[in-house]
């Protein structure tokens, strides 16, 4: 799959999800960015440290992570990412939300691991970002 | 052998035999001293060979080049054929397959399975015959292993789990300490991996050392992120009734001590939360594993942390199942 | 399942001596944090995680872990491999992302069986 597509991106696995779908398919809390929910979810990345998230994350990607504090929205913002998810029942904290509300990085909670995460959206049919570069 | 079976085995019931098999090299456990036989060498020759010296095959060597492998097979085929004036070189198996010396010793067993010969001669990097390997090398060589290890094992479990027993007085403990420098990650969790060896040793229970070691860690880590040049120190009191983890620096202290043990409250700097650490959950983590923590840390001062964990019922350890 | 079927669904590399290939696992940790796994990790499960450096062995060996599988082919150091053979924790380098190797592992069965209590 390539990245030149215009059209509704469609992943090998299927049709690609707005993260609003994503959220209510997995129960996610949304903390801020409620009016960016209606954006395309093309991939996913999970990670917890920054740099890596900083070089991997790209526009369209749903970034797993239980990291809380506030660069994560700067991060994502800076990528382009579709969206946060926060694992692990960690609540980040107001400065990140307000920062988030700012930026309109939507940002959404689970009680689940960053495992089982990754492992549902995956079965929903969200690539990995490698799969865009082959 | 019982290494190739298919039933599921759980981490803790994997038995040394079926790491040692992945581990031992066949250098450690083939035979060096290797009869040879040239291919001029008569069938006559080999019969006397096989006899005195009770072998079931000789590798065949030509300007110490292996060639080939004569074995007691062919040494019956010739018999029967009434061949035994017959050269090595005519009844031999040529070019056989040969075994690398640096190859683990699970390569060599399915070797044996796959080919159901009784020998396999083994070689250096550079092709050169260096050893000979029978099914029963594997076999003494794992249990001599095997043996040595719990020779050891059995005595520094003796040795310890009698530590309580042996010593008379109205309370005894056993008490480790352990000097941490600031910043030096490349010793950090030295102390805990010793802290919990020392306590698998002494044959406490594995959800209790799985506690102490936890919040060891996050306490050494604590120290080695968060301590000025002095560092701190690491202790350990082993008690027939509890362990007690402390952990004693000399500053720079908390600010906010409720704020600190706030899941997600740092101060560390990024180069420690790109190693893994540093993500604020560190006194969390070693107040879950407590079951009692007491903490003072006036700011710019000493930091004195200590961590209590009960042994589950008051059991003499020295009587403790290992 | 075995350890040796999960190596093979994340095409992975074995790379150290120790190799308990044989041994049943049911769970999987995946965290770069390592007080995260500290915290929540079950014991006798496999962690998925980008870190390489020797502190991820230790963290491993506290958490009673039994096996470590580096995302995105990474190699880590001499340091590492070495502290990991002495305290006999096999270590397994896939070419997969952290998402990807999560995904493909779920999809196999594998679950983590933490859920949290906040």
């Amino acid at each position: 799959m390539t990245n030149d597509q215009t059209g509704p991106l469609i992943s090998e696995k299927g049709p690609v999800m707005k993260l609003e779908t994503l959220a209510r398919q997995l129960g996610l809390t949304v903390h801020a960015g409620r009016d960016a929910l209606d954006r395309e979810v093309t991939s996913g990345y999970a990670a917890d440290l920054l740099s890596c998230a900083m070089a991997k994350a790209r526009a369209g990607s749903v970034w797993v992570t239980l990291q809380g504090h506030s660069n994560i929205v700067a991060v994502a913002s800076l990528t382009e990412a579709a969206g946060i998810i926060i694992t692990e029942g960690v609540q980040p904290d107001d400065a990140t939300i307000n920062k988030a509300q700012e930026e309109g990085v939507p940002i959404l909670t689970t009680e689940l691991t960053t495992f089982t995460v990754v492992g549902r959206l995956y079965e929903l049919g969200v690539p990995g970002v490698e799969s865009l570069d082959e | 052998m019982g290494i190739q079976n298919n039933s599921a085995i759980p981490a803790s019931q994997i038995t040394r035999l079926h790491e040692l098999v992945y581990e031992l090299e066949i250098s450690q456990v083939m035979t060096r001293e290797v009869i040879t036989v040239t291919p001029q060498t008569s069938m006559t020759e080999v019969r006397e060979i096989l006899q005195r010296h009770r072998i079931s095959g000789i590798p065949v060597l030509e300007h110490g080049e292996l060639v080939g492998i004569i074995s007691i097979e062919d040494l019956i085929k010739a018999l029967a054929g009434g061949e035994m004036d017959a050269r090595v070189g005519e009844k031999m198996t040529p070019n056989p397959i040969v075994l690398s010396a640096n190859e683990p010793l699970v390569l060599s067993v399915d070797y044996f399975n796959r080919y159901g010969f009784g020998r396999f001669p083994i070689v250096n990097e550079q092709g050169k015959m260096v050893g000979i390997l029978t099914p029963s090398d594997v076999t003494q060589g794992l249990l001599k292993k095997l043996e040595v290890e719990y020779h050891e094992e059995e005595i520094r479990r003796y040795r310890a789990s009698h530590i309580f027993e042996d010593v008379i007085s109205d309370h005894t403990s056993i008490f480790l300490h352990y000097i941490i420098a600031s910043r030096d990650f490349k010793q950090a969790g030295a102390a805990s991996r010793n802290i919990k060896r020392t306590l698998t040793h002494l044959g406490i229970p594995r959800p209790i050392i799985r506690r102490a070691a936890i919040a060891t860690y996050e306490a050494e880590i604590n120290i080695i992120i968060h301590t000025d040049d002095f560092g701190g120190l690491i202790t350990a009191e082993i008690r027939p009734d509890a362990i007690i983890i402390g952990a004693l620096d000399l500053g720079p202290g908390i600010a906010d001590v409720e704020q600190a043990k706030r899941r997600g409250f740092s101060t560390a700097p990024d180069w420690i939360r790109e190693m893994g650490f540093g993500a604020g959950m560190g006194l969390t983590n070693i107040e879950k594993c407590a079951d009692e923590m007491y903490l003072e840390s006036p700011f710019g001062s000493r930091t004195t942390l200590r961590v209590t964990i009960y042994m589950d019922e008051h059991l003499p350890i020295g009587r403790r199942e290992a | 399942m075995k350890f040796r079927e999960i190596i093979a669904i994340v095409k992975g590399e074995l790379i150290t001596k120790i190799a308990k290939l044989d041994m049943d696992v049911t769970h999987i940790s995946a965290a770069d944090l390592m007080s995260d796994v500290l915290a929540f990790a079950e014991p006798e499960s496999i962690l998925l995680t980008g870190l390489c450096n020797p502190q991820v062995v230790c963290t491993a060996e506290m958490a009673d872990i039994v096996a470590i599988i580096f995302v995105r082919d990474k190699k880590p150091p001499p340091e590492t491999i070495s502290l990991a053979e002495e305290e006999r924790i096999p270590l397994v380098s896939t070419p997969y992302s952290m998402f990807e190797a999560c995904g493909c592992l779920y999809q196999a069965g594998l679950r983590d069986i933490h859920i949290p209590d906040e």
